[in-house]
């Protein structure tokens, strides 16, 4: 996902001051709100907490999907705190004001956002422990703090002999007050940061300890399921509670808003009583277009609406005029699910009028919002406990599921955990919206002269801002929400941030074309959507890459040389780019039976060239090699870059192969993993990727191994067979 | 139905419906949580745990099958405080992203490596080949298991 850096409801900041405690002084930073600190432990700001026994424990407050953030944050803060990151223990953040994520004013995590965001933050703070960790021991020893120095957990003093343990310094430290700028360290003096080191949670991971959602325990704790409608939309008329009830072990039957709830004291006894239900629905609001209705409604939309301009530069249309060759092609790209592969679930429990709930989830203050919507509480009496999410992808940016074990524990009032089957968290995800693509570009003298590309499809924030709104405010009363969430969408762009999600990766097209016209025709068909890792350039990617992959051709042109040539100003790009190139040989031939596709795509403030080498065996397409050049700043943890990156690629991989959910009369058509196949071992490529040595400031790495590696692997077999697949997944038989 | 199991080496006497798949025993009533679910249909691998000293996917082995049987979940992998060497190569090697489906994967891998120490590539990729991983850490995978299948560690499931 990627939201601008403007403001999120700007509007109303005056009223809210209070509550948006200023991230860019990081230092200043306050103590978790209710905190009363006890003698023993040291609280310096709202990360860091270390105690007379020498613990230090680092309050996480971007969530662990895989992506990495308990190491790369962790390491973040060690460095600067002079101690071995594998001596802090990473905690998961409680909802607060000092714990959002400054691009959003939310507590989320998505975009590829979180080390960027975290950069310069965790180190000041780090930092500005040491320095009064330093000062206190200066202080005991009677010497200058400044010939002092901090390693490995301990402040060492002048004579380079005695030291002390940070856990000995944590009262006389807490005293400290650091006055002036504080220096981060330089780069050439880093231990930790770039240095090739594990993962912190990779124990916790390879011998089942790990914590995710799905494994919360509580005492007394029951079960619940729900019977959702089969389409979006569909009501609960009635249905045969009486005799669900009666079956073994089963404690309340009843509807909510989401369908009927099934509750027993053990989970596979609510799976059976959900399948013993009958229930009438009422149908007559819900989603009933197919598939093939969209993409005709989006060719309509396009026809009627040439859409809001997003960059015009020159003039496309007098470049058509003076053009030797126009060339026009429309793409097409499906709904996708997310198939995390920890189901979404979630545990509440309502007592003594507050309502605690744990979950893996993406936005914590904005399931504080779900739950206040479908109880009579406000968000100040929610408590949501953050668990290692079992992959996040965008999808645990929405918090049905959380909705849904709120409901069920405030009426039962006890323990309740909530487990979505995989048939459920197919068919009742919120997609990567499918989106239709209309280029034309124009040529003369080999030269492109014009490009013109016109997204067509919904916008993620019409359906996101509902909570979201709500979630900057938490202190408006709920009668507001939805106004809110109206609010929010009239002023897009003044009061909530632009919405990029149709349009980016299109937007910042990169190559040098005299007359440009990007276009967004905004059509909603209705079927939900959200984010999904890499979202708007996951499509834009595909159209953006293989329509140069198009005019390359077109022209004769070498595509690596093609783009080259249109990139050579921007050295970033061209960086990458060659190391692609060179990395996959790009010159030499391909092996027989192969062809090689290439992409160049920036997403996230990250730069990523790929290569492609892909055939057809046995009437099956097959990627056998993917060669990656990334550029993603400074490098925190290369193992882990490089591990995004080819998780990214496979991600990515797997859409191009198999990913299409479809709609048949508003029903999802797939439910499991044989008809909404994932990538196995068996079909994993080689891949091989080459890291930028880079002292620019660290951007993501979560999605950006995403976009460019399905086009290059359609340029590929475009390459291999001379036939173009203009839509997605791609075929063996085009 | 009243059942015996023997779970990583203790015995249990268990009340349970016969029908329950044998993954939500393991979870719920031993409270054993390492072994995941994932799909329910036997489809992904993550809820693999050993059987009488086969790989089965316990989401979808009904556990009256499993009556008077032995399982082993990831918890009982290793022995006598030590991890697996497969646990081990898991962490030298960096191999969980998530990490959801890895207490899976793990366990095919030990299945394999106890009935052939020293398996080639593809012996590898066939064994690991039902597990997935929506994170991509297949080549991280191999590089783990081929690291224990090349030394002497991996004799043991």
């Amino acid at each position: 996902m990627a939201m601008n850096r403007r403001d999120f409801l700007k509007v109303s900041t005056g009223a809210s001051g209070s509550l948006v405690v200023s991230l860019a002084l990081p230092g200043c930073a306050g103590v978790q709100a209710g905190y009363e600190p006890r003698s023993g432990e040291w609280r310096p700001d709202a990360w860091l907490e270390l105690t007379e026994s020498d613990e230090v424990f680092f309050t996480l407050a971007r969530v662990e999907m895989g992506q990495g953030t308990y190491t790369g944050l962790t390491t973040l803060i060690a460095e600067e705190l002079e101690i071995e990151p594998e001596r802090i223990t990473p905690r998961f953040a409680p909802v607060a004001p000092e714990y959002r994520n400054p691009l959003y004013k939310l507590q989320l995590t998505g975009g590829s956002t979180s080390l960027a965001t975290s950069w310069e933050p965790l180190r000041m703070a780090g930092a500005e422990a040491r320095l009064m960790l330093i000062m206190a021991a200066a202080r005991v020893w009677n010497v200058d703090a400044a010939e002092c120095h901090a390693s490995e957990g301990r402040v060492v003093h002048p004579n380079g002999i005695d030291s002390m343990a940070y856990g000995t310094l944590v009262e006389l430290a807490s005293k400290e007050v650091v006055r002036g700028d504080i220096a981060l360290k330089p780069r050439e003096r880093w231990k930790y940061i770039g240095k090739q080191r594990g993962r912190l949670d990779a124990r916790a991971k390879s011998t089942g300890t790990a914590v995710y959602g799905i494994d919360v325990e509580l005492p007394g704790m029951v079960y619940g399921v729900i019977a959702r409608p089969s389409r979006h939309g569909g009501r609960v008329r009635r249905f045969n509670g009486d005799e669900v009830r009666a079956m073994a072990g089963v404690l309340e039957v009843f509807e909510t808003g989401r369908g009927v709830a099934v509750v027993a004291d053990k989970y596979w006894r609510a799976r059976k009583a959900q399948e013993a239900l009958s229930i009438e629905w009422d149908f007559s609001e819900a989603l009933s277009v197919s598939t093939d209705d969209v993409f005709e409604s989006y060719r309509t939309a396009a026809d009627e609406d040439p859409g809001e301009s997003e960059r015009s530069e020159g003039s496309f249309e007098r470049a058509v005029e003076r053009a030797e060759r126009v060339l026009e092609a429309e793409y097409a790209q499906p709904y996708l699910a997310h198939a995390t592969l920890e189901p979404m679930n979630a545990t509440a429990w309502y007592r003594g009028g507050r309502m605690e709930v744990w979950a893996p989830t993406q936005a914590p203050d904005l399931g504080r919002i779900a739950v206040a919507r479908v109880t009579d509480l406000g968000p100040d009496d929610v408590i949501i406990n953050t668990t290692f999410l079992g992959g996040g992808f965008g999808r645990r940016l929405t918090q049905d599921y959380i909705e849904e074990a709120a409901a069920i524990a405030y009426r039962i009032k006890r323990p309740v955990k909530v487990i979505w089957s995989r048939e459920e968290d197919i068919r009742h995800d919120l997609y990567r919206p499918a989106m239709l693509h209309r280029m034309k570009a124009s040529l003369a003298g080999g030269d492109l002269t014009g490009w013109h590309h016109q997204i067509v499809g919904p916008q993620i924030l019409d359906w996101y801002v509902r909570n979201a709104a709500p979630a900057q405010y938490p202190w408006a009363p709920k009668f507001m929400y939805d106004t809110l969430g109206k609010v929010g969408l009239m002023a897009e762009g003044i009061a909530t941030p632009k919405d990029m999600s149709a349009i980016e990766g299109a937007v910042e097209y990169p190559y040098q074309v005299d007359n440009i016209d990007i276009r967004h025709t905004h059509t909603d068909p209705g079927v939900p959507i959200t984010w999904w890792r890499s979202v708007g350039y996951s499509h834009n990617g595909f159209a953006v890459e293989t329509f140069m992959d198009e005019l390359a051709h077109e022209t004769g042109e070498d595509p690596y040389q093609f783009r080259r040539r249109l990139v050579s100003s921007e050295p970033r790009h061209l960086e990458v780019l060659d190391r692609a190139a060179r990395l996959a040989d790009w010159a030499a031939p391909a092996p027989q039976g192969r062809a090689r596709g290439i992409a160049l795509f920036r997403s996230f403030g990250t730069y990523v060239a790929q290569v492609v080498e892909a055939g057809i065996e046995n009437g099956a397409i097959r990627v056998y090699k993917v060669a990656c050049a990334v550029d993603c700043g400074q490098v925190v943890n290369p193992h882990i870059v490089a591990d995004q990156i080819e998780g990214g690629i496979l991600f990515g991989l797997t859409a191009a192969l198999y990913g299409e959910i479809t709609l048949e009369n508003g029903q999802v058509q797939q439910s499991n993993f044989h008809d909404y196949q994932l990538m196995g071992q068996y079909e994993r490529p080689e891949v091989l990727v080459d890291i930028v040595d880079s002292a620019e400031a660290p951007t993501g790495v979560g999605e950006p191994g995403v976009p460019p590696v399905i086009p290059a692997f359609g340029n590929a077999l475009f390459a291999l067979t001379g036939k173009r697949q203009r839509s997605l997944p791609l075929k063996a038989e085009a | 139905m009243a059942l015996r199991l023997t779970v990583n080496g203790e015995q249990h006497s268990l009340d349970v419906e016969g029908d329950t798949p044998l993954l939500w025993v393991i979870r719920d009533e031993l409270g054993l949580k390492g072994t995941k679910f994932g799909c329910g249909a036997g489809l992904c691998g993550a809820c693999t745990v050993h059987l009488n000293g086969q790989p089965v996917r316990s989401c979808s082995t009904p556990v009256e099958m499993a009556d008077g049987g032995q399982v082993e979940t990831i918890e009982g992998l290793g022995s006598g405080g030590q991890l697996h060497a497969l646990q081990e190569a898991w962490i030298k090697h960096g191999v969980p992203q998530c990490g959801y489906c890895q207490s899976g994967q793990i366990m095919s891998a030990a299945h394999l490596l106890a009935n052939n120490p020293a398996p080639s590539r593809d012996d590898i990729v066939a064994a690991m080949t039902g597990n997935l991983c929506r994170c991509g850490t297949y080549s991280r995978i191999i590089a783990a298991v081929e690291s224990v299948a090349g030394s002497s560690n991996g004799q043991e499931a």
